[in-house]
């Protein structure tokens, strides 16, 4: 009787434990119901990347991600192992949960890089080695970078927190993640969340920019035919770019070789296994493991505060003020552009790289004013111009604060 | 971060303007790398035009056989979108019950032969 009884203790008391255990039960002790708010935020990503098709590619890893590491008691990841900019190796390897081990791609800077291969992989430059000028476009549209990075100093953000939050208005998810990691990864969450949700919005945040900067006429300018690029000077062309930059500046070296790389690969048209791979298979792979591990440093400590909020305010002017710089740089060259050469203002707003999905909108806001105006290629230099110019801008606040 | 302790406005807008400039600086350089890239192939291209007999002003005018292509195909689209009235595309099967009624019934109406009463 007396054994029953005690195996029946145990076993209550094992009920007990596995009760408090569970995560349903840690939601309402202490702060746990934050957790529960992120695992909301984290379904409404959920409903916006598959109801609502924005950006689902990522946006799908990065709130499953994000719904993984607000489990209470899953212990998936360890903000604590990297802590300070610092990788506690040790710890990792005793303590290190699944994405502890795939943040390390981000943390090192290794998936935006790969990435970028990828892209380089799938662009091409036809269009700004044709007209060289869209390259003007492409660091105007910076122009939200820098004034962001201001705005963010204003709203008590430290310096390298600024950087990272400037970086948004280059509307490059890879080059916001790749400096994030390494100016202060713990923003890391919001920041990659903003960048991704605004870049998905381009073709509703852009227009009444580009509108309110443009007159009708303006809107309807034909430009001329772009020269035929010949297959050599696609050839030399990301040589020559990875050359001249990374002398230049060397702290780019890494985003700006890895897409000359992928467009080397692309153009010289001897390998191409591996461009396909990286355009695919690389490609793919590694959206998945940045998706997942980016989604998961959004914890409800770093997430559910003043500073998302103030980031997701500030990354939609860094988007505004990027397409509008584009815009007026664009009518400002009109002013000394002869009749025949003029530029159609609104190429100008793809110079915020979001390739390709700010030269569409371009194209579509040139076909609503005049239905016979075809600006798709010529907003493509710009808009690649845009992702060299981002690129660069990283390379810049990284040497500065990094 | 103490790092940044000693960091000011004056600092962050000069950080910025300089930031700025050295974004277009880069750019601008590589505008005059790609023009001077241009000038020699388009010359280069010319000249081997010229040299095989034809007339240097072709080249200016050379389109792709891409860009053709794709402006026939647009041409078309357009030409064909104003030829018909776009159909909803819905084909539905609504089975309809009908009551019984002689007046549409197939087995008295035209399977059968009339037969003429004497």
């Amino acid at each position: 009787m007396i054994e029953l009884l005690e195996s029946g203790s145990f076993i209550i008391d094992s009920l007990k434990d596995f009760a408090n255990e569970a995560g349903l039960v840690s939601f309402f002790v202490g702060q746990g119901w934050k957790s529960l708010v992120m695992i909301g935020v984290s379904l409404l990503l959920l409903y916006l990347a598959i109801k609502k098709e924005f950006e689902p590619l990522l946006l799908l890893p990065i709130a499953f991600g994000m719904l993984l590491t607000n489990f209470p008691g899953a212990e998936m990841f360890h903000p604590t192992l990297f802590d300070e900019g610092q990788i506690d190796w040790y710890d990792l390897y005793k303590t290190g949960g699944l994405i502890d081990f795939l943040y390390l791609g981000v943390k090192l800077g290794i998936y935006p890089c790969l990435i970028f291969i990828g892209v380089g992989a799938m662009t091409d430059f036809g269009p700004l080695i044709a007209n060289p000028k869209s390259f003007l476009l492409g660091a105007a549209a910076q122009l939200g970078i820098f004034a962001t990075f201001l705005g963010a100093y204003a709203l008590g953000f430290a310096p390298n927190e600024c950087g990272s939050i400037g970086i948004i208005g280059g509307a490059d998810g890879p080059t916001s993640i790749f400096l994030t990691a390494k100016l202060a990864p713990d923003l890391l969450g919001p920041i990659a969340i903003a960048a991704y949700s605004y870049m998905a919005l381009v073709p509703v945040i852009q227009p009444p920019i580009m509108r309110a900067l443009t007159t009708k006429e303006e809107r309807m300018i034909k430009m001329s035919q772009l020269r035929q690029v010949s297959k050599t000077e696609k050839i030399i062309f990301p040589i020559v770019l990875a050359i001249v930059i990374s002398l230049l500046l060397p702290s780019a070296a890494p985003l700006i070789g890895c897409l000359m790389l992928g467009n080397l690969m692309k153009e010289s048209g001897v390998v191409d296994r591996l461009s396909k791979t990286v355009q695919n298979e690389l490609m793919n792979i590694v959206v998945i493991l940045l998706g997942v591990s980016v989604g998961a440093t959004a914890t409800a400590s770093s997430f559910l505060n003043e500073r998302t909020i103030f980031i997701l305010v500030l990354g939609i002017l860094a988007f505004s003020l990027g397409s509008a710089g584009g815009v007026l740089l664009a009518k400002f060259m009109n002013l000394f552009a002869k009749e025949g050469k003029k530029i159609n203002p609104l190429i100008g707003s793809a110079g915020v790289s979001a390739v390709p999905m700010a030269a569409r909108v371009s194209q579509t806001e040139g076909q609503k004013a005049c239905p016979s105006n075809f600006l798709l290629m010529h907003a493509m230099g710009p808009n690649v111009a845009g992702v060299v110019g981002s690129a660069v801008a990283a390379g810049i606040l990284l040497a500065f604060l990094g | 971060m103490d790092k940044f302790a000693n960091i000011g406005w004056p600092d962050m807008l000069l950080m910025a303007l300089i930031g700025f400039l050295i974004v277009f600086f880069v750019l601008v350089l590589m505008i005059g790398v790609m023009k001077a890239m241009g000038y020699v192939f388009t010359h280069q291209r010319k000249a081997k035009k010229v040299a095989a007999g034809g007339s240097a002003e072709d080249e200016d005018h050379a389109i792709s056989d891409a860009e053709i292509v794709a402006a026939i195909a647009v041409a078309l689209k357009l030409y064909k979108s104003d030829l018909h009235d776009r159909e909803s595309e819905v084909i539905t099967i609504n089975r309809i019950t009908r009551a019984y009624s002689p007046w549409n019934s197939k087995i008295h109406g035209l399977t059968q032969l009339p037969t003429r009463k004497k």
